[in-house]
């Protein structure tokens, strides 16, 4: 299949349950919210050493957020509950508590899943001087901090999510490759419910399972090495691909991961294979090891074939 | 189904309505909670000796006439709608664990009394230790939402733990009392020794702001963000708390007395 001369291979992403949330950061002004959300989603590319996967959902306008303050959305994930809510506690403990004028609140309704504690725990920090309070059915704790006091909401729901969607973009060169996932990168980040944890949303040292070393769960993905195309015992790279860069999305729902991987693969289409990226393909085990599969021809956009 | 009792007349004697409850009369036939016996003096009258049972096209049991001799109504209910037309006797919703009640009249004292759950709603006044703790026990209300559209006599409140609880008109004197937390919300004038011996908990005015007595000290940290998610909800109650969110406020610590960690909250 060739939608505007970039060929899309007839693989799909092979994705994973995990446990996720989302929580809402706000402050005084829009920049301190921002600077809580990064340092809370920090080292948090990859569940494979950093327990979570993490990452900004967007922006919300002081109208969308419970106190009517700037705020910023938040997704975390990880592949337990009792993990979701270790990170959870540390990330929001050291990184929002401890950023001026933050409050943080559940990202999503009580309904959605099972409750994980936010400010249950924190509370204790305020050395007894914290107070409780239950407004509109949700209990909030007040933690007496130094610029006023710290509010957060006693817990978030937690639901089942999707995580490792992802796609591959196979171009000419860096530039190109570059280009290319910057661009998809920003058409996701439109779609609500996904976030793509890794730096700027791009993976260059993408992964296959296993390593010949014993001691290591994941090594290179020798496959799409251009260094290894002519080695390697298999290569999926044609020659002339000289740089891929691997684009990965955590979902809230298998439904947000599907949206986002149309919209990546909607953006690389749409810029053409005479942008550099002339090829997308994705990563997968052989369907056995996980439930979600994103065919990436069932995502290509309609009518463009050529 | 769902019945409407019309009171006849008003009984000799006081009437204990406790036995009445919604949800488990809208399982019985008109002759079965006809038979339903009520405590009245030294002995007991079946319902159907007082009212008239008629089916009511709502969903909640319609209780009507001069209620004045009938205490404990809505009392201990945990589910279903008891909708009341006039003014009833003491204890109305004692215990309440769950449910609405709405009044369309004023209630005696001790109403809302121990409640921990569900919803009453009172369109005129109710007299003293509204919300209150039963004697002995060491918490008053520890649940729920209790609404009065009219004014609370004295004690509104003594020993509250949890809930939300608002009077839209005036309280009389120790209102909050020993307050040991939850949401007071008062849209009047308050009598003497507001918040006298609280705790915990919050008192927000809504309307004239009160005279603190000298127990309790001003504060002012920012609180921007509680206020906020406190004053927009409160804003739905309407009367004096429309436009709560917009204002700025003010907030006092106390009762000193008792080391106390609760809080005044009076918007300008």
């Amino acid at each position: 299949m060739r939608l505007n001369g970039v060929a899309i291979d007839e693989t799909f992403a092979e994705a994973f349950p995990m446990k996720g949330t989302r929580i809402v950061i706000t402050a005084h002004r829009p920049a301190w919210a921002m600077h809580a959300a990064v340092a809370a989603t920090g080292f948090a590319t990859s569940v494979i050493a950093c327990g979570a996967e993490a990452g900004i959902e967007r922006v919300l306008a002081p109208e969308e957020t419970p106190d009517g303050r700037p705020g910023v959305a938040v997704l975390l994930f990880s592949m337990s509950t009792k993990e979701l809510g270790k990170q959870l506690e540390r990330r929001v403990g050291q990184c929002v508590m401890t950023c001026p004028t933050t409050a943080v609140f559940a990202g999503l309704p009580a309904s959605a899943g099972e409750a994980l504690p936010l400010g249950r725990n924190l509370r204790f920090f305020g050395d007894g001087w914290q107070i409780s309070k239950v407004i509109g059915g949700a209990r909030y704790w007040r933690v007496p901090v130094m610029d006023g006091e710290f509010v957060a909401q006693e817990s978030t729901a937690m639901v089942k999510g999707v995580g490792g969607g992802n796609l591959l973009l196979l171009a000419d060169d860096t530039d190109a490759a570059l280009a290319g996932a910057e661009a998809a990168v920003e058409a996701m980040r439109r779609v609500p419910g996904v976030i793509m944890p890794f730096p700027g949303g791009v993976v260059r040292s993408g992964s296959k399972v296993g390593s010949k070393y014993a001691a290591l769960p994941a090594s290179t993905n020798d496959a799409f090495c251009p260094a290894l195309a002519p080695l390697a015992a298999k290569t999926e790279l044609d020659a002339g691909t000289r740089c891929v860069m691997e684009i990965v999305i955590d979902g809230l729902a298998e439904a947000d991961v599907a949206a986002a991987m149309r919209a990546g693969i909607a953006a690389i289409v749409g810029r053409g294979a005479d942008a550099g990226v002339r090829r997308l393909s994705a990563g997968n085990y052989g369907g056995k090891l996980g439930p979600f599969h994103f065919h990436l021809r069932k995502l290509a956009p309609e009518g463009s074939e050529a | 189904m769902t019945y409407r009792l019309t009171l006849r007349r008003p009984p000799p004697l006081r009437l204990d309505m406790r036995a009445l409850q919604p949800a488990r009369a809208a399982a019985l036939t008109a002759a079965e909670l006809g038979r339903l016996e009520l405590p009245s003096g030294c002995g007991t009258l079946a319902l159907a000796e007082v009212f008239d049972i008629a089916p009511a096209g709502t969903e909640a049991l319609v209780v009507e006439g001069d209620l004045e001799r009938l205490d404990f109504l809505g009392a201990g209910m945990e589910e279903g709608t008891l909708e009341l037309h006039g003014t009833v006797g003491d204890a109305l919703g004692l215990g309440l664990r769950g449910g609405a009640i709405r009044l369309d009249g004023s209630a005696r004292d001790l109403a809302g009394c121990a409640m921990s759950g569900g919803a009453i709603e009172v369109s005129g006044d109710v007299r003293d230790l509204a919300a209150s703790a039963l004697p002995g026990d060491l918490d008053g209300m520890r649940g729920g939402r209790f609404v009065i559209h009219g004014d609370a006599g004295a004690r509104l409140g003594d020993r509250m733990r949890r809930g939300t609880l608002v009077v839209h008109g005036d309280v009389g004197e120790f209102a909050a009392s020993r307050l040991v937390a939850g949401t007071v919300a008062l849209g009047g004038r308050c009598g003497a020794h507001l918040g006298y011996g609280m705790r915990r908990g919050t008192i927000v005015f809504g309307g004239a702001a009160p005279e603190p007595g000298p127990t309790f000290v001003p504060l002012d940290s920012d609180i921007g963000v509680f206020w906020q998610l406190l004053a927009r909800e409160l804003e739905g109650l309407g009367g004096a708390f429309a436009g709560l969110a917009r204002r700025r406020v003010e907030r006092l610590a106390g009762d000193l007395s008792v080391r106390g960690r609760g809080e005044l909250l009076v918007p300008k």
